[in-house]
């Protein structure tokens, strides 16, 4: 073959493949570019200058001790366990597990694997986790190495698939390498890096976000854009908290503030669904003005209300859930396996979505609507009854998020707390491909880009960086991913489109 | 079932798309359509299949009035319909389309789809239609989009068949194996309604065909009482000219050379495998071939519309291989590309601004103050007039056009500049015989004029009468290239991947 042309100048979808790959390019390089500055910044520090990293979530989390028999038992269960998540590529007589119980193996596996190392590596003092320490210099070397070898294989291999998330994780490693080198032991102070600490942050952003990401998806799976997310988290916030306060924030009062949360958001969604739907009104005007209506009303409630009754704004908070044997897991346990119950509802909810959206009837026909509702309705299908149905149950999981705000944070409800993560939210669904799972993981990492940000501004003192550009960071980041998929992110068809009937 | 129409009246605005037109079909009984494009016959089928309400007028099944409200009814009345433009989802897979509407689901709510893929082979291997239930919709040719369709409408058990143009996009074998299915239908009692333009197929399988003009029934008759020409005149209302009237060609110099072209596919495969042809100006190059050979890839690149892996297109000694697509069309190239409603046309907006899609960049129509109005106005009636855009006015949204309609705005477009070649896939697909009598006698003119041209169609028909050479393709390589004047057989042969047995030398 001879003559080979050059890229094509304009983009179309046929030739974005092309594009893709000179994009993967740009990626490569950019993460080659970081290592290199983490190896000159970072590498460059005298070698007798530690780091102290501190892997106890909080003071007070004490570590339950295993015998010597215990642990080996838990080692020889992981390792039993850990084969299954690969299933019959490894090993043929194993069973072929659908995904995500792969998932939930090699999690599993691996946890059990590591909880014994770890104590016999001594992690646990006196039922303590211990700090260590890091040299900075080699952080930095080892952090700079990785991302420019990882980048220098995206360029070579043309990894378009890949460039995106390998850059996000490069960026984080930039972010961890600069924090170590923030936190850096010197003669006159100390600050540990709370490494476990961060990843707890990070689970704390992710179920609002994630609720109202889900929001999103159901109801634009459908082709109904629901930009009133931020309203129904304000309203589901001020709603579960008046609730759960008005009864004291007893056990049940706080399920019954779950629901009425959820349902505020229905109702929301159920106005939104019929100016789509019946009236054909712009579904991005419709949103905007619901967002208005609702921290309209949440401040004359704020003001007329909660100020002069206090006991009707308590902080009140779900249930903590400690998962049997995986919260005793020391380090992670306590922060990915004793959390607030509304954590555990999210995950539900994701798994739920999918299951509705992806496995059922309702689901297909679903977005069959969402992507072309005209030959949906040559089979058959009401499509405004399946835009409603989904727009609604949207609705419940964006009002679930209010309350997520709330209850799930261990907050009082306060004017403007919501914000515009509703609109964050938005772009997690975007940022997930409109897909449940995606919109999980996006939330995550989001969270803990938010939560590595939070850590730097509290140093802000230290690294001379304006508080602004540090509470940017986990927008730009999210933008900068985002941007690296387009062409391969697609929002439904119909997204938006009113249907008309002829 | 027995079906009956009484007075249907559906108009929009101030058109009256179908005038009291009433309709018997008798169970086992295959009614054909035929009629002008824009006459009505889509219309009425969408009032028959509740998509369109009528403003007055009845519907009877058996004997008995029903109403139809959507769609929906439709179904519950036993009535099916293969839509003119698809009615799939293109990102969902084949499997999905065709159950969408009446999911099997065990448990419930959840989609047995193992069972829905037992059923959709059934069907495949019953009517003989080969399928990948997983392949996903947007990625097949249009020509398997169709199949899909049918199998959809087959998989209903309908007891009334509507079948609106559906052979407009087959090779003629899948023609051919379609009409066995119908025959087979027919015999077990289904009712079916039958459009096409292609008066052959009307021939052979119609009991009584109906022909409707400007939105009224002009006739009603039988395959025995008439033979093409009268049906053609029946439909048009004039003598129409069935043979391509054209005088033999003076090619001239080489305006297009391609040589050792590749190009890949969507899924990454090598489509077009080192295809070299050069055409001259003043001949038209027929490319034939069964669809998916490579033709649309090779059209895409030539346009611009798909990157080149390698190999060299050049215009008059230019090279045009990875150019944009705006500068290969302001070198001179016109397209009509393959599916009008993807890459052609712009639904939504005016049949005056789709005129000018192209060329709203230059002085003549656009400027940086915006579009100048008037002379895109100017342009469209005048465009209207030449090529028979039957509509409203200038000012209806190109989406509501009859689909030959459609396709005549794309013509009259890529027809209307200055032009050094021309590139047509499927030139007159959805067509009339009067347009396409109309359409090739332009393309003709044009290569008259001195442009180059090339003509894919699977048309055999359409290859023979136009093309001055032919070239066939066969799994992305040019098999040969033939005089028109070689035998049905021969053809058939070369599409079928065997080489030419005469070697002519026509190659140039
Ligand atoms: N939704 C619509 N709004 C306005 N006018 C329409 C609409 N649909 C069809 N028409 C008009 O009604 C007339 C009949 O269109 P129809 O689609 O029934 O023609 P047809 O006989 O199917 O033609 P073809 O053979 O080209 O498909 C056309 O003039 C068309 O422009
Ligand atoms: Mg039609």
């Amino acid at each position: 073959m001879s003559n080979v042309t050059t890229t094509p100048e304009i983009v179309t979808i046929d030739n974005l493949r092309t594009i893709t790959r000179t994009r993967s390019l740009g990626y490569g390089i950019s993460l080659i570019v970081l290592g290199a500055i983490e190896v000159l910044w970072f590498g460059s520090t005298p070698s007798s200058i530690h780091t102290q990293i501190q892997l106890a979530y909080n003071s007070a989390t004490s570590v339950p001790e295993l015998s010597s028999w215990l642990r080996v038992l838990v080692l020889v269960l992981g390792v039993l366990v850990l084969p299954l998540a690969f299933g019959p590529s490894v090993f043929s007589p194993l069973p072929r597990l659908p995904r995500a119980a792969r998932i939930v193996a090699a999690i599993v596996g691996v946890l059990f694997v590591a909880w014994p190392i770890s104590l016999w590596l001594g992690i646990n003092q006196d039922g303590q986790i211990r700090d260590f320490l890091v040299s900075v210099s080699v952080t930095g070397y080892l952090f700079g190495a990785i991302s420019a070898v990882v980048g220098a294989i995206v360029v070579w291999r043309r990894f378009d698939r890949l460039a995106s998330p390998l850059l996000y994780a490069g960026i984080v490693l930039f972010i961890l390498a600069f924090l170590i080198w923030v936190a850096r032991i010197t003669p006159i102070d100390n600050l540990p890096l709370p490494l476990t600490g961060i990843l707890w942050g990070a689970i704390q952003w992710s179920p609002f976000l994630a609720l109202g990401a889900l929001a999103g998806t159901m109801s634009e799976r459908s082709g109904v854009v629901n930009i009133a997310i931020e309203g129904q988290f304000i309203a589901g916030a001020l709603v579960s908290t008046l609730v759960a306060s008005a009864m004291n924030g007893t056990g049940i009062s706080l399920w019954l503030a779950l629901l009425l949360a959820g349902s505020i958001g229905m109702v929301f969604s159920w106005v939104l669904a019929l100016m789509a739907n019946r009236y054909r009104a712009n579904q991005i005007i419709v949103g905007i003005l619901l967002v208005s209506f609702a921290t309209a009303v949440s401040q004359f409630i704020s003001d007329a209300v909660l100020d002069v009754h206090q006991n009707l704004n308590q902080t009140l908070t779900l249930p903590t859930w400690n998962v049997p044997v995986l919260s005793r897991i020391p380090v992670v346990g306590p922060v990915l396996f004793a959390q607030n119950i509304i954590v555990y509802i999210t995950i539900g909810m994701a798994v739920f979505t999918n299951v509705l959206l992806f496995r059922t009837r309702w689901g297909l026909r679903t977005r069959s609507v969402g992507e072309k509702p005209i030959a949906s309705e040559t089979v058959g299908i009401n499509v405004f009854r399946m835009r409603y149905a989904a727009t609604i149950l949207g609705g419940f999981l964006a009002g679930l998020g209010g309350a997520a705000l709330t209850l799930g944070k261990d907050t009082q409800f306060a004017f403007g707390m919501s914000n515009n993560f509703g609109y964050v939210a938005l772009a997690i669904m975007i940022f997930g491909r409109w897909r449940p799972y995606g919109a999980l993981v996006a939330s995550l990492l989001f969270g803990f880009t938010a939560s590595l940000g939070a850590q730097v501004s509290i140093w802000s003192g230290q690294t001379h960086i304006p508080g602004a550009f540090i509470d940017a960071l986990p927008y730009a980041v999210t933008i900068l991913v985002v941007s690296g998929l387009v062409g391969r992110i697609r929002p439904p068809a119909a997204d938006g489109l009113p249907f008309v009937r002829r | 079932m027995k079906l009956e129409l009484r007075g249907i009246t559906k108009s929009f605005g101030s058109l009256v798309a179908n005038k009291d037109i009433s309709l018997v079909v008798e169970p086992g009984q295959i009614h054909c359509l035929l009629g002008e494009n824009g006459a009505g016959k889509s219309t009425l089928m969408n009032v028959l299949y509740g998509l369109l309400t009528p403003d007055s007028g009845q519907i009877l099944i058996d004997d008995k009035p029903i109403t139809i409200r959507d769609p929906k009814d439709a179904v519950a009345h036993g009535i099916g319909m293969v839509h003119q433009h698809f009615m799939l989802i293109p990102v969902f897979n084949v499997l999905e389309n065709i159950i969408l509407g009446s999911e099997d689901v065990r448990p419930w709510p959840f989609i047995d789809r193992e069972a829905a893929r037992t059923r959709i082979e059934q069907i495949a291997n019953e009517y003989n239609f080969q399928i990948d239930p997983d392949a996903i919709i947007e990625n097949l040719p249009i020509g398997t989009q169709q199949r899909v369709e049918i199998l959809k409408a087959l998989s209903h058990n309908a007891k009334i068949l509507i079948l609106d143009e559906p052979t407009a996009v087959l090779t003629p074998q899948e023609t051919d194996a379609l009409i066995e299915i119908l025959k087979t239908l027919k015999e077990q009692g289904t009712s079916i309604i039958f459009i096409t333009h292609k008066l052959r197929e009307v021939l052979a399988i119609a009991d009584v065909i109906t022909v409707i003009r400007l939105g009224e029934v002009v006739g009603s008759t039988t395959p025995d009482e008439v033979n093409e020409e009268e049906l053609a005149s029946m439909m048009v209302g004039r003598e129409v000219d069935l043979v391509v009237d054209k005088t033999p060609a003076t090619p001239g110099d080489v305006v297009l050379s391609v040589s050792d072209l590749y190009v890949e596919d969507d899924r990454g495969l090598t489509a077009v495998k080192g295809v070299s042809f050069d055409v001259r100006r003043g001949e038209i190059l027929a490319i034939a071939g069964v669809q998916g050979n490579g033709q649309t890839e090779l059209v895409e690149a030539l346009t611009g519309m798909r990157p080149v892996v390698s190999g060299k297109v050049s215009l008059n000694g230019d090279n045009l291989a990875g150019r944009s697509v705006r500068h290969i069309l302001d070198a001179g190239v016109a397209h009509v590309p393959e599916d009008r409603q993807v890459h052609g046309l712009i639904p939504g907006m005016s049949i005056a601004d789709n005129l000018v899609l192209d060329q709203i960049h230059s002085p003549k129509f656009g400027g940086i103050f915006g579009r100048k109005i008037k002379a895109i106005r100017e342009n469209a009636e005048v465009r209207r007039k030449e090529f028979d855009i039957r509509s409203p006015g200038i000012d209806t949204a190109v989406g509501e056009l009859s689909g030959g309609n459609q396709q005549k705005v794309v013509m009259a477009r890529e027809l209307s500049r200055e032009l050094k070649v021309l590139i047509c896939a499927q030139p007159t697909r959805g067509l009339d015989v009067g347009s396409i009598e109309f359409m090739h006698k332009q393309i003709v003119a044009n290569r008259d004029a001195g442009a180059a041209v090339i003509i894919v169609s699977s048309e055999l028909d359409e290859v023979i009468a136009l093309g001055d050479r032919v070239a066939v393709l066969y799994d992305g390589r040019v098999q040969d290239i033939v005089p028109p004047t070689t035998s049905r057989e021969e053809f058939g042969l070369l599409m079928a991947g065997a080489r030419s047995t005469e070697a002519t030398g026509v190659t140039p």
